[in-house]
């Protein structure tokens, strides 16, 4: 009897478990298979809050590399070491010199600025190119590092549009304003206060929550208190967002809320279903109907539905492997002379990296519409999408 | 005043939700003076198994009450189960050994349970039918949601039941003696490995009743849910004074008040530095906690 007992608890602690390590299993076959050739990095928090955002960048770099690796020829084959920075900036060093002892060529991450700026330091001294899908704050390429890239906006265009947006079309005269206190988020957040007065906006106030929070009750009591015109959310992920949208039906508040790119995630709907409706976002602008956005959708459809950064991820891997193709080699000189002359259709946008290795922003406004993110005002001509 | 208000509101939810908790782990450290740290695993997987049963019986039609009753029922029995699991393999082989090498065990379960949970349920927030239960009425200026009703009912009912299981029940006053002196209880014929199973039983079920209710006030799981309303859950406990189960409720109920008043009042960022900085400044003056660990009467 104490016997079956004790077996019985054990199973139950193994069912615990039983389903993950089967998939994980899978995994590890695929990436160890293959071993000459080309080896990149990715680096982003595959574990912790934010592991949902870090795992869209991871996949978003398997695609890239399944649809280039028929072109790789004697260069390839490509394989990817994913390496976990929990969105930490200790354990992205820790990271990003595991993959340097890794011997990758390339690190597509990481996922936030706070992670991304340390992690860039050990990697570009080892001359390897780090190419950021989703750090948007701008000291990411303000700091005459040669091989830093970025895929994505910046903070300072993206605060621009948001302020201009909740100026000119939603004719705000008051707002509010949160973050959670991240190098991105709060960057962007301080960005629009610095930019509001400039454009006629009285700023009631700045508040800042914790990361990872979702008790946003008393942010939102003070919120409902000072009556904004439009409500500036700047927070770290899709996840944090929800909750909080969630808060705002439920405490009756009906003011216009102003989000931006990082909750853009099809999560958002699905934790915040009708509460997300009308909530405005600033995000890089991507016309799904290109051929490159079909391509890429084609082959990631096997992880499910593109997070906000996957596009971004994909294009970074595609521009990588494309230069390397070009130079012929992985020699860190010659592919940094192919970046700067390659021009090509991405999936996110037209990807064309400049001197200091940014690569542009598009930033438009779009809003959640039954269900679905969509296009809807144009910040460069003042003008509503069709 | 409306303000006010509106902050006791989500106040008295928050505190009943961390009370709830607090409850798992003053009981375990009244019976085996162990901080069981994978109490706030339980409550993890007590929220995930209220979002599996409650999305799928909502999606065949029953009605919103029966959904959260079945839920809450069956859910609060796993987690029972999965409680009284974890403490035949990774506590009772150790309860002659000293109470470190027990608690460096609660730990590892508590990282083994967190894995176990993203391992098998992702990495990705899960959503409640969070339609299920809408609205809510004005009070004074203040918006009082029916989740929040639900949550401070549930809670009370449970709080209730507790207080009678303990304080009324054959089982209650074996488990006080218990708790008292485990040889002693022992000589005059109370099983006391039974007692100590069901204890954690006890407290994981309250555990998970609380996962569920977050779940559904807040629209989402995820696996690490557990850490921090864990750690705030203990710290009421300490600050009611361990092992007392009246002060582990007091003790949700003044670190949520803390909490929400402070994050009102002062800032939102420093709403967590609040609630500690009562518990040490509690402590200091009161080292056994507001009502006092050593009150044998009302310890479990």
């Amino acid at each position: 009897m104490k016997r079956a007992l004790y077996l019985i608890s054990m199973l139950l602690l193994a069912s615990f478990v039983a389903v993950g390590c089967g998939g994980e299993k899978k995994e590890d076959k695929k990436a160890e298979a293959p071993k000459a050739g080309l080896k990149i990095g990715s680096l982003g928090p595959l574990t912790g809050q934010y592991a949902a955002d870090g795992n869209d960048i991871k996949n978003g770099v398997l695609a890239a590399i399944e649809v280039m690796n028929p072109e790789m020829g004697a260069l390839g084959p490509v394989t990817l070491q994913a390496e976990d920075d929990a969105c930490d900036p200790r354990q992205a060093v820790a990271a990003a010199n595991k993959l340097i002892n890794e011997k990758v060529t390339a690190v597509i991450g990481a996922y936030c600025s706070s992670a991304t700026i340390p992690a860039s330091e050990p990697l570009i001294a080892a001359k390897i190119f780090m190419i950021t899908p989703a750090s948007t704050n701008e000291k990411v390429t303000e700091r005459g590092m040669p091989y830093m890239y970025r895929t994505c906006g910046r903070d300072d265009d993206q605060s621009k549009a948001a302020v201009k947006f909740m100026a000119e079309q939603l004719k705000a005269k008051a707002i509010y304003i949160v973050d959670d206190k991240t190098t991105y988020s709060q960057g962007l957040a301080d960005n629009v206060e610095k930019l509001a007065p400039g454009a006629n906006l009285k700023v009631l106030g700045h508040e800042h929550v914790n990361q990872g929070d979702k008790d946003y009750s008393a942010v939102l009591t003070k919120v409902k208190a000072a009556k904004p015109d439009v409500f500036y959310v700047s927070l770290q992920n899709s996840a944090s967002a929800a909750p909080m949208l969630i808060q705002i039906a439920r405490m009756g508040i009906k003011t216009k809320i102003l989000a931006q790119d990082a909750v853009y995630h099809p999560q958002l709907m699905e934790l915040a279903k009708k509460d997300a409706e009308g909530v405005f976002l600033t995000f890089g602008y991507t016309d799904k109907e290109t051929p490159a956005y079909k391509k890429f959708a084609e082959a990631y459809k096997k992880f499910g539905e593109p997070g906000a950064y996957s596009a971004y991820s994909y294009d970074s891997t595609v521009a990588y492997l494309k230069a390397v193709k070009a130079a012929g080699s992985t020699d860190p000189e010659k592919v940094k002379a192919e970046l700067a002359k390659l021009e090509f259709d991405g999936a996110s946008k037209k990807i064309k990296y400049k001197e200091n290795g940014d690569s542009g922003s598009n930033y438009v406004i779009q809003v959640v519409k039954d269900g679905k993110f969509t296009n809807y005002w144009n910040p460069e001509t003042g003008e509503l999408f069709k | 005043m409306e303000f006010l208000l509106q902050q006791l509101v989500n106040g008295i939810t928050l505190g009943g939700v961390y009370a709830l908790v607090a409850l798992g782990y003053t009981m375990v450290y009244g019976i085996i003076q162990l901080i069981n740290f994978a109490h706030g695993e339980i409550y993890a997987a007590g929220g995930y198994m209220g979002v599996i049963l409650i999305s799928w019986l909502f999606s065949q039609g029953f009605p919103p009450a029966v959904c959260l009753g079945a839920a809450l029922v069956l859910a609060m029995g796993y987690c029972a189960m999965l409680a009284m699991a974890v403490e035949k393999v990774a506590y009772k082989p150790l309860r002659q050994s000293s109470r470190l090498s027990v608690l460096l065990s609660a730990l590892g379960m508590s990282i083994f349970l967190q894995n176990g949970l993203m391992l098998t349920q992702g990495v990705y927030d899960r959503a409640y039918p969070t339609e299920m239960v809408q609205g809510g009425f004005e009070f004074g200026g203040a918006v009082v949601s029916w989740m929040q009703v639900i949550i401070v009912g549930v809670t009370v009912l449970l709080l209730v039941a507790l207080n009678l299981l303990v304080f009324k029940t054959r089982i209650g006053k074996a488990m006080r003696a218990t708790a008292q002196d485990k040889t002693m209880s022992a000589l005059v014929g109370i099983n006391s490995n039974r007692i100590i199973s069901l204890t954690f039983a006890i407290g994981a079920g309250l555990a998970a009743a609380a996962g569920i209710m977050v779940g559904l006030y807040y629209g989402s799981v995820r696996y690490d849910m557990g850490f921090v309303p864990g750690v705030k859950a203990f710290s009421a406990a300490v600050l009611g004074g361990i092992g007392n189960i009246t002060g582990a409720m007091l003790g949700g109920l003044i670190i949520g008040m803390i909490e929400v008043l402070a994050a009102g009042y002062i800032s939102s960022e420093y709403k967590d530095v609040f609630a500690f900085v009562i518990l040490i400044a509690v402590l200091y003056f009161m080292p056994t906690g507001i009502m006092g660990e050593n009150v044998d009467d009302t310890r479990v």
